[in-house]
């Protein structure tokens, strides 16, 4: 598969360490804003709860003065029924806060014969109404303001409860206990009450403004709901059976906390009516009630979550502006690459006339562009070389070849050469080797009876070979014409051959003249393979070797002449080494005995059919062999003297 | 074709082996040509390793022959044998050349 282009691979690193570094630094600065809004949370719902405490406080202990000042006052003084009347209403004048008062007094310990007397005065509508309470429907002993602060000997703030009889108001009521010193010792004599309408205290309550969805409350010792922005809950509901309610066990553990008086910061995830938020809660002492303070969660890090979004906007643009940069960045430094390798596929597509593209240099890939320009001039100068080298070469393979066909131009191809002569049976064959050799062979007449024939084959190949061969030819006709005895042809054309030969090449030759009247053979033999000859009724034999060098080594050498009579039918078969040293594949030579087996297999055939058996024969076995030398072969048989040549009329 | 040479005073013992064939011949004429730089002017080639020769083979013995007898001295032989000693007769080269029975008796004649 092809892997991603550079700049798509760098591109995506990149962003990719970017995007873990704006991700873990955006993390962090979420979290530690959070954390900080968290503390400051605490702290701010801590001083919240405590100053709303104090203010509560505050209000309830000028009460709750007044209240055991005046129980104090009545410990010994002896007031007449309208005193205590007036008492009641002076509290209420003198004191705002208070909604009514009550001194109440113990069965029949203000006056014998009043089991119940207890003057009351409370605010209605704009001013101070007096009564006096208790009677058979309003049995006041059995009131918890009674009844506690007796029972306990000490003042207390009763439950709120919501007044039926006075002020139809939510209200709490201290009452503080008075004692008399009578003949049985100090006896309770009865409790002074006042009543607080805490309107006031929802009013304050419901007027702290805790962000927008917050909100403080306010419990009772026993976790009846004092004070709540949700009025439906108040007096009816204490904080444990919202909790039943709601299913809500944390509501309930907050309830445990706040009514065993402690203080303490708490997380929720879902606090009824507003969800996630964090409470503080601190406790009234005096009054045994708690406060607590809702902080939504959503409001309280509505900062740091507009910080975190903000900074993930700017995240985000920034991302995407780097990703623009890092893709244009990384594509303009590939693209000298994209352009060089364009460039260089067009070379190996061989176009090296396109010059490489300008990169500029001084960085690698323009070091690589110069280098790929330098690389493409020296190959388009290299092929040029090449193409002009092939062009000479091709130049002289033509000449060479031309000069091939010219030597094998002067061999005479014509057969029968002589139709009108019936002595002789001439056939020659040379298949030239591909590279240009220097065998030859010849025949012709000297005169009217006598009948030159030779092969030869000159050391070496090519051009220089067949000149040599070409001039050896030339000048053994020149010579065989005057001069009648083959050793002294051979030592006559040895010496013009020697004379400045520095090259040292050389011919070896086979020459013989027959008398075609006699049948007699004369022949000198310079360094070449002897002929065989075949006689009839007779295997073929090869004639002794004169063994004396070849021809245009070395000057001033003496050829002798071998005499043989042929008898009519009888041939010879003159050949060169490409004959025998012919090789199969397997590099073995055709060898002499083979030449032999097969000229005896063709006894009494005619001269061409003796040559063309031969030469079939050395093809086959050659197969599909390189031949290295030229394979000439000459077969001469004498049929006998005949008529003679028509004397020309 | 591996050559090996050996000098003794004036005369030269040239060992070959193997092929001369034309790739291989003309280091006899240059083997020749430095011995008889080296002041060398009778050399004997000792062919009793020489499997093969060629007609190119031969031209380098003439050529080197030709070479040490202008400059007063000679080339012959020893060790023929087989093939090689074939061609030397059919070439009419023991005409030509000395042929020494052993390199021994060559290098003391």
């Amino acid at each position: 598969m092809r892997r991603m282009a550079i700049a798509t691979r760098l591109s995506l690193l990149i962003l990719a360490c970017v995007t873990a570094i704006v991700v873990l630094v955006a993390g962090y600065a979420f979290e530690s804003s959070r954390r900080t809004m968290v503390d400051m949370a605490r702290e701010n719902g801590a001083l919240l709860a405590q100053s709303t405490a104090g203010r509560i406080s505050a209000q309830l202990q000028a009460t709750a003065k007044v209240t055991e000042t005046v129980a104090a006052t009545l410990e010994d003084a002896d007031m007449r029924e309208s005193d205590l009347r007036d008492l009641t209403r002076r509290i209420l004048f003198s004191n705002p806060g208070i909604f009514g008062s009550a001194i109440a007094f113990e069965p029949h310990a203000f006056q014998a014969g009043r089991r119940f007397f207890a003057p009351f005065s409370f605010r209605q509508d704009s001013h101070v109404t007096s009564t006096t309470l208790g009677g058979a429907d309003y049995n006041y002993f059995a009131m918890d303001w009674y009844q506690l602060a007796k029972e306990l000997n000490q003042p207390i703030w009763t439950e709120p409860y919501f007044d039926e009889g006075g002020g139809r108001a939510l209200m709490v009521t201290y009452s503080a206990p008075f004692a008399r010193v009578t003949p049985r010792g100090l006896q309770l004599t009865g409790v002074v009450t006042a009543d607080v309408n805490l309107d006031w205290l929802q009013r304050m309550i419901a007027s702290i403004r805790v962000s927008d969805n917050g909100h403080v409350f306010l419990l009772s010792r026993y976790g009846a709901y004092i004070a709540h922005p949700d009025a439906g809950l108040i007096m009816n509901e204490t904080i444990f059976t919202h909790a039943e309610e709601l299913h809500h066990p944390s509501l309930r553990d907050l309830g445990t906390e706040m009514v065993s008086g402690r203080s303490g910061f708490i997380e929720f995830a879902d606090f009824p009516g507003v969800g996630a938020a964090y409470v503080s809660f601190r406790p009234l002492p005096d009054e045994h009630w708690s406060l607590g303070v809702v902080l939504p969660k959503d409001e309280l890090l509505a900062g740091v979550n507009r910080l975190t979004r903000v900074m993930a906007g700017i995240g985000l643009a920034g991302f995407a502006v780097l990703a623009g940069v890092v893709l244009l960045v990384s594509g303009s430094i590939t693209r000298p690459l994209r352009i060089l390798t364009s460039a260089a596929a067009g070379i190996a597509g061989g176009d090296l006339e396109q010059p490489m593209p300008f990169i500029a240099p001084g960085d690698e890939v323009g070091d690589l562009a110069a280098s790929f320009e330098r690389m493409r001039e020296s190959l388009k100068k290299h092929i040029a070389n090449l193409t002009e080298t092939t062009a000479a070469k091709e130049r002289i393979e033509s000449e060479l070849r031309i000069a091939h066909d010219i030597q094998m131009g002067i061999l005479p191809k014509t057969f029968p050469p002589f139709p009108d002569r019936t002595e002789l049976d001439v056939f020659a064959s040379i298949l030239p080797a591909r590279e240009v050799g220097g065998d030859l062979y010849d025949f012709f007449f000297v005169d009217e009876h006598r009948f030159c024939f030779l092969v030869g084959d000159v050391s070496g190949k090519g051009v220089p070979a067949a000149f040599f061969m070409a001039v050896t030819k030339t000048l053994i006709k020149a010579v065989a014409e005057r001069e009648p005895d083959p050793g002294r042809i051979l030592a006559r054309v040895n010496d013009e051959l020697a004379a400045d030969n520095d090259s040292c090449m050389f011919v070896t030759l086979f020459l013989a003249i027959l008398d075609t009247r006699t049948g007699r053979l004369g022949y000198g033999n310079a360094g070449h393979p002897s002929p065989l000859l075949l006689r009839a009724g007779l295997p073929p034999e090869r004639i002794a070797g004169m063994e004396e060098p070849m021809a245009g080594a070395m000057p001033d050498i003496d050829y002798s002449t071998g005499t043989l009579d042929l008898l009519p039918g009888d041939a010879l078969f003159l050949s060169t080494d490409g004959v025998s040293e012919a090789m199969n594949p397997d590099l073995e030579l055709y060898s002499d005995d083979r030449l032999l087996e097969t000229v005896a297999g063709q006894a009494r055939a005619g001269a061409r059919d003796l040559v063309l058996a031969v030469s079939a024969s050395v093809t086959a076995w050659a197969g599909d062999a390189e031949q290295s030398d030229d394979i000439t072969m000459l077969a001469v048989r004498y049929l006998g003297p005949g008529p003679g040549r028509p004397s020309p009329s | 074709m591996d050559i090996q040479t050996r000098t003794v005073g004036t005369k030269a013992l040239l060992t070959c082996t193997g092929r001369m064939d034309a790739v291989s011949a003309p280091r006899f004429e240059s083997a020749c040509a430095e011995l008889l730089g080296q002041g060398c002017t009778t050399h004997v080639a000792d062919l009793t390793g020489l499997e093969y020769i060629s007609s190119a083979g031969l031209r380098s013995i003439l050529a080197a022959g030709k070479r040490l007898k202008a400059a007063g001295g000679s080339l012959s032989f020893c060790g023929l044998s087989g093939m090689v000693d074939e061609v030397f007769r059919v070439s009419g080269f023991l005409k030509l050349f000395t042929i020494h029975p052993s390199a021994d008796a060559a290098l003391e004649g």
